[in-house]
């Protein structure tokens, strides 16, 4: 059933969800083709429309600072399996991005992993397309 | 006097309980109360099912100017109406809504769909409510009056400004007639079934005709959705950096 949602959501996603998707900027900016784990720490996070916004403190090759992230709309998120104070101040948590084209810091959450272990989010058309792309190669190869 | 009053109750009753499950209201007309979201075909390939397809729009050669102006001024952007915390407008808020949720609720003179995307609203006049022509502000969505034909409900949506910022790019002449009806999907889901007619004389050549599916989704709840909630959040901290003191 879980499954059957993601699915749906990312449907929407690809298909129709152009609007919280791209609201108050444009999405253009962001590769969703890719999926990037971030993990930190969180400095703050606002469950809002048309975008969740997220400040997390990471340490990387780069060294340690703030980036700002933002996501999907709270409304699909909850159909994706977030519920309030899954994510708060202090928690230790990873999301999964579409990383800007120009690969400064930030993204597009698209899919979190909190600090309970609990993961909420979709999986973007065009990683489900390439998804089953492999799969399809993969089975081609056992034949 | 308690014995009659007895199976009178137990009447009423079986009658409420048959109205409900046969979702007709005290009219007999069918209800499209509840939350609906767009109808996905549990046969359909994964992630496919809700994306839209078909020929292109028969449009004008006026119209395909104007369409083919804004979208090579947007395109490279990316920018949309609900970039801006606008609403689809008809005919996108029934074709879709970006893939929200709506909430019908069904009066016998009047209808209000709530589109869950922008808080969208729409509202459907029947009988002594419809809305007469001269008192009409035009707008998005139109102004929308509706019948009961049997049991299909037919809605005129007229009052339309131009919008080349939709699938169906339309002008200020559009018409669009719908006409609701519910089934049952295979595997039980009540399904409402929307069949489209837009007609624009200024915009297309041949009327246009969408059929659009919504799936019921039982004991099923809008969320809010404040769009400009983001804008307001980013001024803020605009005028909090601005007027943060030095060394505070």
């Amino acid at each position: 059933m879980r499954k059957a949602v993601l699915v749906v959501l990312a449907a929407l996603f690809g298909g129709l969800v152009g609007v919280p998707a791209s609201a108050h900027h444009s999405a253009i900016q962001f590769d969703f083709t890719k999926s990037v784990p971030i993990k930190g720490v969180v400095i703050k996070f606002e469950a809002i429309n048309p975008h969740m916004r997220m400040i997390l403190r990471i340490t990387d090759a780069k060294g340690t600072r703030d980036i700002e992230v933002e996501g999907h709309s709270t409304n699909n998120m909850y159909r994706a399996g977030y519920r309030d104070k899954m994510i708060q101040v202090g928690d230790t948590v990873t999301v999964y991005v579409a990383p800007l084209k120009d690969g400064s810091d930030g993204g597009y959450v698209t899919a979190a992993l909190t600090a309970k272990g609990t993961r909420f989010g979709m999986v973007s058309r065009a990683i489900q397309e390439a998804e089953r792309e492999r799969e399809r190669a993969e089975g081609g190869a056992r034949q | 006097m308690r014995s009659a009053r007895v199976p009178l109750a137990l009447a009423l009753a079986g009658a409420f309980v048959f109205l409900a499950l046969m979702r007709v209201t005290a009219a007999g007309e069918p209800d499209f109360t509840g939350v609906w979201s767009t109808y996905v075909d549990p046969t359909a390939p994964a992630g496919r099912g809700a994306r839209g397809g078909g020929p292109p729009p028969p449009f004008t050669d006026d119209a395909k100017k104007k369409v083919a102006a804004y979208r090579a001024m947007v395109t490279p952007t990316g920018d949309t109406p609900g970039g801006y915390c606008l609403g689809a407008g008809m005919p996108g808020s029934m074709l879709g809504s970006g893939g929200y949720p709506m909430e019908i609720h069904q009066r016998p003179e009047q209808i209000i769909i709530v589109y869950e995307a922008h808080n969208e609203v729409r509202r459907v006049y029947l009988g002594n409510r419809i809305v007469p022509e001269a008192d009409r502000i035009p707008g998005r969505n139109g102004h929308s009056s509706g019948r009961w034909e049997g049991e299909t409900l037919v809605v005129e949506t007229t009052h339309l400004v131009e919008q080349v910022d939709q699938q169906y790019a339309h002008s200020n002449q559009a018409k669009i007639v719908e006409r609701y009806r519910l089934t049952t999907a295979p595997n039980g889901v009540k399904v409402l079934v929307n069949e489209m007619t837009l007609t624009d004389p200024v915009f297309y050549t041949q009327p246009v005709k969408v059929e659009k599916k919504w799936q019921q989704v039982p004991n099923g709840h809008l969320l809010p959705y404040e769009c400009a909630e983001e804008g307001w959040h980013k001024r803020l901290e605009e005028l909090e950096k601005k007027h943060a003191k030095p060394g505070a």
